[in-house]
C-alpha cells in the first residue's frame, strides 16, 4: 500500500462527515444523470431498432385504384406494393377490434417492411387473417378466432406480425382482399436518405401525384411512437444538469474546507517527506473514494428510478430488456467520480503548493478587510448581536460562501423549475381534461360504429326521446345555462393506417366546445379543427386539406383551426359536417352546464324523468398517467436536489462551526446562549438562502420557459400561454422563502450541535 | 450554611471524565475582594476548577455557589445569563474574534445583555482609557501585541463590572514585559476591590497579586496559604 493510498484511506475513515456528505451528494446527482440520460436513450431505441430489422417503410403512401397511373419514384431505393387495401368494420363482432386497414400482401417479407411474424403463420389462403401485433403484447383473442365482418365473410385469425412503422392493422392474402372490397393501394417506399424533414420532403417530392390519397412518414411514426417518452425528456435532462451542478459546487466546497481545515495535516504531510504531488494525490484519492462508491451507488438508484417511467413509455413497442445501453451506465460510472475529481483538483492544487512552514503553524485563513468593515458596520446596527454577528459571516470566507450561494441558487432554480413544470402540467391537465363540478355529462346511445355490446351488469344508453326533442328538453330544464350535443365517428385518415377520432359537436360551442387557439371553429360542412399534436404528427399545418373516411363514406375536409386538446387522433368538427359522413346520426352524448347553485343531483332527476333512456356519466377523472409520472418525478428530484442542496449548507455550516470553534467557545463564556449561537450560525446562513431566493427564482423561471416549450414540442403539442404563464405573485413569494427553507434546514442541525459545544473543551485545547 | 460575604463557595465538587477524575471532592470558599491564586501541574484540576466556578462546566457531583446562585440547578441558558453579568473571563490565548475590531470585542459582552451599540462603546471607550489602550481601539486582534490583546481581554472581562474576575494562566502567552503589565493591572483592579480568583503556573504572578494561595494535586486541594503581597 502506497504512502498516498494509506493517507488518504485513513482521511477517508477519520473525515467521516466529509466523507458522507461527498458520498451522499455524488449518490443522487449520479441517479439523476442516468435517469435523464437513460431516457434520453430509451426514447429513440426500441423504434430505430425495430426499424433497421424490419428495413421499415419511410414512406407509406395511399392511392386510389381508379385514378393512380404509376408508383415509381425515382428517390426510391426500394419499394414494395402497390398493395390492395380495404378498411373493414368489427364493430358487430364479438370481440370489437376497431375499424381495421387491411392490406393484401402474399407475403411478410420483401425489401420494405418486412415482417416479423411472432406468432402463428402467415395467411396464404381464403378466410384467413393475420393482424399486427407488438410482440410480447397481451391480446383478448388468439389463433383460431373468428373476425366477424358485416357483409363479408368471416376470417380467421392464423398468425400475429408486427409492423413497427403500422403499415396495416391486418394482412391477408391478396386473393382474399378483394372480397372485403379493397378501396385503395398501398405502396411503400425506403430511400438512401430519409433521417431528416427535409430529406423526407424530397424524397416525397418525386411521388407520382395522380390519384395520391395521403402519405405517412416513418418520422412522423417515431415521434408518435416516442413523443410519450420524449416529454420527460427536456425536463430530466435540466435536472440531470441542475444535479451535477450542484454535485461539482458542492464537492469543491467540501474540498476547499477539507484543504482549510487541513492546513496543519498538509503541513505534517510536507514535514514528514511527502512531495507536493503526492500531498495533491492524498486530497484527490480522499475525494475520489467516497465519491465513486456514490456514484456506483447512484447509478444502480437511476437505473431502478427509471424503469418503471421506461417501461410505461416503451411499452407499446414490445421492448422487453429495460435495461440502459451500457454507455449510460459508463457515462455515470466513470464520468461522475472524473467530475469530482476536477472540482477537487483546484483546491488540491492548493495544498499542493502551501510552503510546509506556513501550513503547519496556520490556524486560519486571515479575513479580509472588507469582511471586516462589514463586521464593524453590522455591530453598530440594532440588530441583536448574534443576528449581526452571523449576517457578518459569510463575508468572512466569500468563496465558500460563493459557493454555498450556488449551490442554493441551484435548489431554488430546481424548486421553481418543478414548480412551474408542475403547474404547467396541472393547468394542461385542467384544460384537456376538464372535469368541472357545474357541467354533467349524458349519453344517449352508442355512437355510429361503436359497438352496442356493454359489459353485462350495465344498462345500456338508449334515449326514448328523438334528438331534438332531447336538446330541447335539456334547454327548458331550470338551472341550464348551456347545452352541447355530441357525437363521434371512428375514421381513417389517408395515409397508412392513422385512425382517428371525428367528433361532431351542435349548440354552445364557445361555452363548452374545445377551446380554438387558432384559427376559427368550423362555421359550415367540409370544415375541422385539430389539435396541434394531430398537425405536427402528420406534418400537417392549418389551411390544408386532407381525406377522411367513416362508415363507408370519404370526404376531403379542411383545418381551419387549432383547438387545445391532448389527443392527437381526435378531429372536431361542426354538426354539418356530420350528414356528410354519417347521414341521419343522432347526438350520442350532451354536455350541459349547470347554474351557480344547482343541485346536481336534482337536476340529474330532472333529466332521467324526461328521458329514462339518457345515462348520467359520472363525473369525469382529470388525472392523466403522463402528469401523474412528470409531477412525481419533480417532486421526487426538487427532495432529491433540494436536500443536496441543504446538504451543501449544512457542510458549510460544519466547516465555519469548526474553523470557529475558539469564536464560539469564546462567544458562549461571555454570556452568549445556546439558542444565541444557533440563531448567529443559521442567520449566516439564512442570509445566503435570502439572496438565493432572490436570485434563483427568476433563473428558475427562465429555464422553465425553456423547458416546458421543448417538453411541448416532444409532445408535439404547441407552449401554449396557459403553460408558460403559470407563475404568480403568491407563488413566486413562497418559491423565493424556498432558499430559506434550505438554508436554514441545512444550517440547523449543525448549529444546533455547535450550540452544544462544550466551552471548557475548545478553550482548553487552545 | 453559606458564608454572608463569600462569593464562591465550592463543597464537596467532583469532576469525572471518563477515564480520569480531574477534581475529587474540592471544597473552597472565596471571599468579596479576596484575590486567590490556584496553582499546580499540569493536569492537577486547576482549569477544570475555575471552569466550574465560571458555569463552562458542571461537576460530577458537590455544589458550586456563586453570588449565592447554584450553578448546578441553571440550564444553559441560565448558566450564559449567569456569565454575563456574574463573572468575567480573562485567557491564556485573550480569545479575541479576529473580525470584530478591539473595541467591538470589549462592546460585544454589553451589548448581549442588552445595552445598545452606542452605549457599548461608550462605556468600552472608558475602559480603554483606564487601561491605557485608547489608541488601539479600532485596530484588529491580528494587529495588536500579545499584551493589548490581553489588555482588551480584561476590558472585556470588566465590561459587565462583575463581581469576581476569574483569569486562566493571564501571563501564559506573554513576554514578560507584557506580563508585567498584566499582573499590575491585575493587582491594581483587586485593590480597588474587585475579587480576583487566578489560575497559574508562574509564580512571581500569584505572590504578586494573590492574597491567598491554593495549591492543587491530583485533584484535591493540597496545600493553602495566606499571602503577604510582594
Amino acid at each position: 500500500m502506497t504512502a498516498v493510498w494509506s493517507a488518504a484511506w485513513a482521511a477517508v475513515l477519520r473525515r467521516k462527515l466529509q466523507t458522507i456528505v461527498i458520498g451522499v451528494v455524488v449518490c443522487a446527482a449520479s441517479a439523476t444523470l442516468v435517469m435523464a440520460l437513460g431516457l434520453l436513450e430509451a426514447a429513440a431505441a426500441p423504434f430505430d431498432r425495430a426499424f433497421a430489422a424490419q428495413q421499415g417503410a419511410h414512406l407509406a403512401a395511399q392511392y386510389d385504384a381508379d385514378k393512380a397511373t404509376g408508383f415509381a419514384n425515382p428517390a426510391a431505393q426500394a419499394t414494395a406494393g402497390p398493395f390492395r387495401q380495404a378498411t373493414v368494420d368489427t364493430s358487430e363482432g364479438e370481440v370489437f377490434l376497431g375499424t381495421l386497414t387491411v392490406v393484401g400482401r402474399a407475403d411478410p417479407g420483401g425489401q420494405v417492411d418486412r415482417l416479423a411474424v411472432s406468432q402463428g403463420r402467415w395467411a396464404t389462403g381464403p378466410g384467413e387473417i393475420v393482424l399486427n401485433r407488438t410482440p410480447g403484447a397481451a391480446g383478448r383473442i388468439g389463433l383460431g378466432f373468428r373476425v366477424e365482418l358485416p357483409g363479408r365473410p368471416a376470417l380467421t385469425v392464423v398468425g400475429f406480425a408486427h409492423s413497427v412503422t403500422g403499415s396495416a392493422d391486418a394482412w391477408v392474402a391478396p386473393e382474399q382482399v378483394e372480397a372485403l372490397r379493397p378501396d385503395a393501394l398501398q405502396v411503400l417506399y425506403r430511400f438512401a436518405h430519409a433521417g431528416t424533414a427535409a430529406e423526407m420532403a424530397a424524397a416525397t417530392a418525386g411521388l407520382p401525384r395522380d390519384g395520391l390519397l395521403g402519405t405517412l412518414s416513418h418520422l412522423t411514426v417515431k415521434d408518435k411512437a416516442t413523443s410519450e417518452l420524449g416529454v420527460f425528456i427536456p425536463f430530466l435532462m435540466i435536472f440531470g444538469i441542475l444535479g451535477l451542478a450542484v454535485a461539482v459546487l458542492i464537492v469543491a466546497n467540501v474540498v476547499s474546507g477539507a484543504v482549510v481545515a487541513g492546513l496543519r495535516h498538509i503541513g505534517m504531510l510536507k514535514a514528514i517527506g511527502f512531495t507536493p504531488n503526492q500531498v495533491m494525490g492524498v486530497y484527490l484519492v480522499m475525494v475520489s473514494i467516497p465519491a465513486f462508491a456514490g456514484c456506483v451507488l447512484g447509478t444502480v438508484a437511476g437505473n431502478l428510478f427509471a424503469k418503471p417511467i421506461v417501461q410505461d413509455a416503451v411499452e407499446g413497442f414490445g421492448v422487453d430488456d429495460l435495461s440502459f445501453a451500457p454507455w449510460v451506465n459508463l457515462v455515470a460510472a466513470l464520468g461522475m467520480p472524473l467530475l469530482v475529481a476536477s472540482a477537487a483538483l483546484v483546491p488540491a492544487l492548493r495544498a499542493r503548493g502551501l510552503p510546509a512552514a506556513r501550513a503547519i503553524s496556520a490556524g486560519t485563513a486571515t479575513h479580509t478587510g472588507r469582511a471586516l468593515r462589514i463586521q464593524h458596520w453590522l455591530g453598530g446596527t440594532g440588530l441583536p448581536r448574534s443576528v449581526s454577528l452571523g449576517l457578518g459571516m459569510p463575508f468572512a470566507r466569500t468563496g465558500r460562501s460563493a459557493l454555498t450561494l450556488a449551490s442554493v441558487v441551484l435548489g431554488v432554480m430546481t424548486v421553481t423549475l418543478a414548480a412551474g413544470v408542475t403547474m404547467s402540467m396541472t393547468a394542461y391537465n385542467d384544460a384537456v381534461r376538464p372535469h368541472f363540478t357545474d357541467r354533467v355529462e349524458l349519453m344517449a346511445g352508442p355512437p355510429p360504429g361503436a359497438p352496442a355490446v356493454r359489459p353485462e351488469g350495465v344498462e345500456a344508453p338508449a334515449a326514448t326521446l328523438s334528438d331534438a326533442e332531447d336538446e330541447a328538453m335539456l334547454r327548458s330544464l331550470p338551472g341550464t345555462t348551456a347545452v352541447l350535443a355530441g357525437t363521434q365517428l371512428d375514421a381513417e385518415v389517408a395515409g397508412g393506417t392513422q385512425k382517428a377520432t371525428i367528433r361532431f359537436y351542435r349548440g354552445d360551442t364557445a361555452a363548452l366546445g374545445p377551446r380554438v387557439l387558432t384559427g376559427h371553429w368550423p362555421d359550415g360542412p367540409g370544415q375541422v379543427v385539430v389539435p396541434s399534436r394531430f398537425l405536427n404528427q402528420r406534418g400537417l399545418a392549418v389551411g390544408d386539406t386532407i381525406t377522411v373516411q367513416a362508415l363507408g363514406n370519404r370526404t376531403q375536409v379542411k383545418i381551419v383551426g387549432v383547438v387545445l386538446t391532448n389527443n392527437a387522433d381526435e378531429i372536431f368538427a361542426d354538426w354539418s359536417t356530420v350528414d356528410v359522413l354519417g347521414p341521419g346520426t343522432r347526438a350520442a352524448t350532451y354536455l350541459v352546464r349547470m347554474a351557480t347553485g344547482t343541485d346536481r343531483d336534482a337536476y340529474t332527476a330532472a333529466v332521467k324523468a324526461a328521458d329514462p333512456g339518457l345515462q348520467v356519466l359520472p363525473p369525469r377523472d382529470g388525472t392523466s398517467s403522463t402528469a401523474v409520472i412528470i409531477i412525481s418525478a419533480a417532486l421526487v428530484l426538487t427532495l432529491v436536489l433540494g436536500a443536496v442542496a441543504a446538504l451543501g449548507v449544512f457542510n458549510t455550516v460544519v466547516l465555519n462551526t469548526r474553523e470557529r470553534r475558539r469564536d464560539l467557545g469564546m462567544l458562549k463564556s461571555i454570556g452568549m446562549t445556546p439558542r444565541q449561537v444557533t440563531v448567529l450560525l443559521v442567520t449566516s446562513m439564512g442570509a445566503l438562502g435570502v439572496l438565493g431566493g432572490l436570485i434563483g427564482v427568476p433563473v428558475g423561471i427562465a429555464v422553465h420557459q425553456l423547458v416546458v416549450p421543448l417538453m411541448a414540442q416532444a409532445g408535439q403539442a404547441d407552449a401554449v400561454d396557459i403553460l408558460m404563464n403559470v407563475y404568480h405573485a403568491p407563488l413566486l413569494a413562497l418559491l423565493a422563502l424556498s432558499g430559506v427553507v434550505i438554508a436554514v434546514l441545512g444550517a440547523v442541525v449543525p448549529a444546533r450541535g455547535a450550540a452544544r459545544l462544550s466551552i471548557a473543551t475548545v478553550l482548553h485545547n487552545e | 450554611m453559606q458564608n454572608a460575604d463569600a462569593v464562591v463557595e465550592l463543597t464537596n465538587v467532583r469532576k469525572e471524565y471518563s477515564d480520569s477524575t480531574a477534581l475529587d471532592g474540592v471544597s473552597l470558599t472565596v471571599r468579596a475582594g479576596e484575590a486567590v491564586a490556584v496553582m499546580g501541574p499540569s493536569g492537577s484540576g486547576k482549569s477544570t476548577l475555575l471552569n466550574m466556578i465560571a458555569g463552562l462546566d458542571r461537576p460530577t457531583s458537590g455544589e458550586v455557589v456563586v453570588h449565592g446562585t447554584d450553578l448546578g440547578k441553571l440550564s444553559e441558558t441560565g448558566l450564559a445569563l449567569f456569565r454575563r453579568r456574574g463573572v468575567g473571563m480573562i485567557f491564556q490565548f485573550f480569545n479575541l474574534l479576529d473580525d470584530l475590531s478591539a473595541l467591538d470585542n470589549v462592546a460585544l459582552a454589553a451589548q448581549l445583555t442588552g445595552t445598545t451599540a452606542g452605549q457599548a462603546r461608550k462605556r468600552a471607550l472608558e475602559l480603554f482609557g483606564e487601561l491605557g489602550i485608547s489608541s488601539r481601539r479600532n485596530i484588529y486582534p491580528a494587529q495588536l501585541s500579545g499584551g493589548e490583546r490581553q489588555r482588551v481581554a480584561v476590558a472585556r472581562a470588566l465590561m459587565n463590572r462583575p463581581a469576581l474576575l476569574l483569569a486562566d494562566e493571564p501571563t501564559g502567552a506573554l513576554d514578560s514585559k507584557s506580563g508585567e503589565q498584566v499582573m499590575d493591572l491585575l493587582l491594581d483592579l483587586n485593590q480597588i476591590g474587585q475579587t480576583l480568583l487566578l489560575v497559574t503556573h508562574d509564580e512571581r504572578l500569584a505572590t504578586r497579586c494573590a492574597t491567598r494561595l491554593i495549591e492543587v494535586a491530583d485533584g484535591r486541594i493540597a496545600r493553602e496559604n495566606t499571602l503577604e503581597r510582594a
